[in-house]
């Protein structure tokens, strides 16, 4: 996918303006985030499943080259093959090979993000083969040709009025305004796909090294349908996505199930071990994993960035965000929104683009409160802030200009004196004075009125709390 | 294309590890469990299930009403094929599938469905067929199901946890049999109920260290179901929009 992280102070504004799309994000809270509460609250030791899931992840991810070797070595096993895709490029390559040498007209999908960043629909497209996302969500941006707008919800932006005019364009039928109708309609559009598709392509929430499985959660059938109706079945799977032990399932599916919908479980949790077994005559005869890094070792490399790689991708950092649920989706311009995507995108995609992303939070810690392994998203935030602002991991990356990193030395001489400080305070409150109404200032000159654009603060008080307290403490 | 090794390579220069090593037990996961603990742990949930039954099975009739099953129990196969019958004919359908399921060979279906005029299709071919397998036989297996209006299937674990039965393949078609028709009658006995996830896994994982491969296991919870437009739930997208559970004894 095109990597517009450059572009989240335009896209968020846009959203910020737009009432339907501000009326579209408070779903996600009243849905999607009360949703995670009610079922984390209704969850004997819920708290502990947390803590196991965060250190099965850690293991793992701390012995990644052990456990893909045995995934790799059990995924064979059992008949199936395996392909290491270094980036988007070579995933893209492998894939296009394996529809081609089945002579595959037609590939049914179903949701997986690390598809949508190797931009595998465009390619198969440029191919003369035709993607069908069977996802309703993936489905209905997929007609619109947008990105997703959420991890779990990706058309959560879409009201049913628009969402009936990209389907009635296909279907050629009247307006429907009711989801019911309009889901028959696309089940309907459906079918056909899911009748002649020679070639499933599917995401993967986890994958078992030990028994050389994978894990597919959905609610609508559709991850059943592609791993089971077309001959070919070509999972894609980010390399950070493996756990040990099929027995590790349980705890892992409880905390990523409730954090991302706040069900118990999905309606249908698909474990996958290979190709079908004779005398079996439904089921793929061919399965493909494709494992990918594309950037997830600029992540791995670093001890503290690390943690990201613990994500299950249930979207609950991003109902959780503040500034998810007023900026959008698209703002964050890749493949990853909210907290999580704050992270991962500039890292894996280039900070200098994506340096507004981790500015994009107010670090209130309700992110790392509703992940599902407690990641410390705050920490990483402030993390990539620091390294943003001041150049650290690349000197050409610094994001502050010299006059923001000049009156930060000077903040810094001036507060490490009592006297200093009390002298800049006067100093402050008189020059603020001419700028001031009834307290507060709203508006600053040039170079300081970015500070004032979208806020406003109160005016710094001509007489400091110290010399009143001093005062009070007198009498 | 990416070597395997070099993958492998940069996972390792990435994690600041250079060269292959035996990792350290962890306890946080199971990986670490001996073959005979996995298969003792095994042994021991089938036995403390069959001492729970009752409960286990009020727990789990209670579960899976939540997530919207229809139950059915009844004391015999006979009123078991009834039911099934019952819930065909409530739809008025004529194309009916079943898999090649267990439970199901012992259920006189046929003649629960005569009455109806059904007739009942299993998704299996014919023993006295010995011609090679193929893939037009296959194909046209897939249309059959797609056509299919009440698939009926056995059920190999049930999850009190969470109302979830799960199914393993069966010779012919089964996976598509209780996913592509609108109604699907899944059969079961209570021997089958078992506590939670975590009995679950133990259970196959067993299984396939033991050399008992098995295609798939699919986990079903209630009907399909969407929360994509507007974030309102709709029951039945992509699969069956009714389901129902015969519990047999």
């Amino acid at each position: 996918m095109k990597v517009r992280t450059d572009e989240f102070k335009a896209r968020s504004a846009e959203t910020t303006r737009n009432p339907r799309r501000q009326a579209s994000l408070k779903m996600v809270y009243d849905g999607l985030h009360k949703g995670r509460i009610a079922a984390a609250e209704d969850t004997h030791g819920w708290d502990d499943e947390r803590d196991r899931a965060r250190a099965i992840k850690w293991h793992t991810i701390n012995n990644l080259d052990y456990y893909l070797d045995l995934l790799d070595k059990n995924v064979r096993a059992n008949g199936g093959n395996v392909f290491f895709a270094n980036d988007d490029a070579e995933a893209r390559e492998y894939v296009l090979g394996v529809a081609k040498a089945n002579n595959v007209k037609t590939v049914i999908k179903s949701k997986s993000m690390v598809s949508e960043e190797i931009g595998l629909n465009e390619a198969f497209e440029k191919a003369g083969i035709n993607p069908v996302e069977t996802d309703l969500g993936e489905y209905i941006i997929q007609l619109a040709k947008e990105a997703p707008y959420h991890l779990i919800a990706p058309a959560i932006h879409k009201t049913r009025e628009e969402i009936s005019d990209l389907i009635q364009e296909v279907a050629g039928g009247p307006h429907q305004e009711d989801p019911k109708d309009l889901t028959d309609t696309a089940r309907a559009l459906l079918r056909d796909a899911f009748r002649k598709a020679e070639m499933g392509v599917s995401g993967v929430n986890f994958a078992v090294a030990e028994t050389g499985s994978i894990a597919i959660v959905t609610n609508e059938g559709n991850g059943r349908m592609v791993t089971s109706a077309p001959r070919v079945h070509v999972a894609i799977v980010g390399m950070e996505k493996v756990i040990p032990s099929m027995q590790d399932l349980s705890t892992m599916l409880r905390v990523l199930i409730r954090s991302a919908t706040g069900q118990r479980i999905s309606s249908y949790v698909t474990v996958v071990n290979g190709p079908r077994k004779a005398p079996e005559e439904d089921g793929p005869d061919e399965f493909h994993l494709v494992i990918v890094n594309n950037g997830r070792e600029n992540l791995l490399k670093d001890e503290q960035l690390r943690e990201a790689m613990l994500c299950l991708r249930c979207g609950a950092c991003l109902n959780a965000c503040p500034v998810y649920r007023k900026a959008g989706g698209h703002a964050y311009g890749w493949v990853y929104p909210g907290p999580i995507g704050a992270i991962v995108s500039p890292v894996m995609t280039g900070k200098k683009a994506g340096r507004d992303l981790p500015f994009a939070s107010t670090l209130c810690g309700a992110c790392k409160d509703a992940c599902p392994v407690k990641i410390e998203l705050p920490s990483l935030l402030l993390r990539l802030r620091s390294d943003l602002s001041e150049g650290k991991t690349d000197p050409k990356e610094a994001s502050s200009p010299l006059a923001e990193r000049l009156s930060i030395k000077v903040w810094r001489f001036g507060v490490q004196s009592p006297a200093m400080f009390s002298l800049a305070g006067k100093l402050s409150s008189l020059l603020m004075a001419p700028m001031s109404r009834q307290g507060w200032v709203r508006w600053l000159p040039p170079p300081l009125n970015g500070w004032t654009k979208s806020r406003e603060f109160p005016r710094i008080a001509s007489k400091p709390f110290r010399a009143r307290f001093k005062k009070k403490e007198q009498r | 294309m990416a070597d395997k090794q070099d993958f492998l390579r940069m996972v390792r220069t990435s994690l600041g590890v250079s060269e292959r090593r035996d990792i350290a037990r962890d306890d946080a996961t199971s990986y670490f469990l001996s073959r005979d603990e996995v298969s003792d742990a095994a042994n021991d949930i089938r036995v403390d299930a069959a001492q729970r039954r009752s409960e286990l099975t009020e727990e789990f009739v209670t579960r899976a009403t939540a997530a919207g099953w229809n139950i059915h129990r009844v004391d015999t196969i006979e009123d078991a094929a009834e039911e099934v019958a019952a819930v065909v004919r409530d739809h008025g359908a004529k194309a009916v599938m079943r898999s090649d399921h267990e439970i199901l060979n012992s259920l006189p279906l046929e003649s629960a469905l005569k009455a109806d005029g059904v007739e009942l299709s299993v998704a299996v071919r014919d023993p006295s067929d010995d011609s090679e397998e193929d893939l037009e036989r296959r194909l046209a297996l897939r249309e059959q199901s797609f056509d299919t209006e009440v698939g009926i299937t056995g059920v190999d674990f049930a999850v009190a946890e969470t109302g979830t039965v799960a199914m393993e393949p069966r010779a012919g078609s089964s996976r598509l049999v209780s996913l592509t028709p609108e109604v699907h009658i899944g059969v079961m006995t209570p021997d089958s109920i078992i506590p939670s996830l975590d009995e679950l896994f133990a259970l196959t994982r067993d299984q396939h260290l033991s050399g008992e491969h098995k295609g798939m296991v699919n986990l079903i919870t209630g009907p399909s179901r969407t929360a994509d437009i507007e974030a309102n739930l709709v029951i039945g997208v992509h699969g069956p929009r009714e389901v129902h559970l015969v519990i047999v004894g």
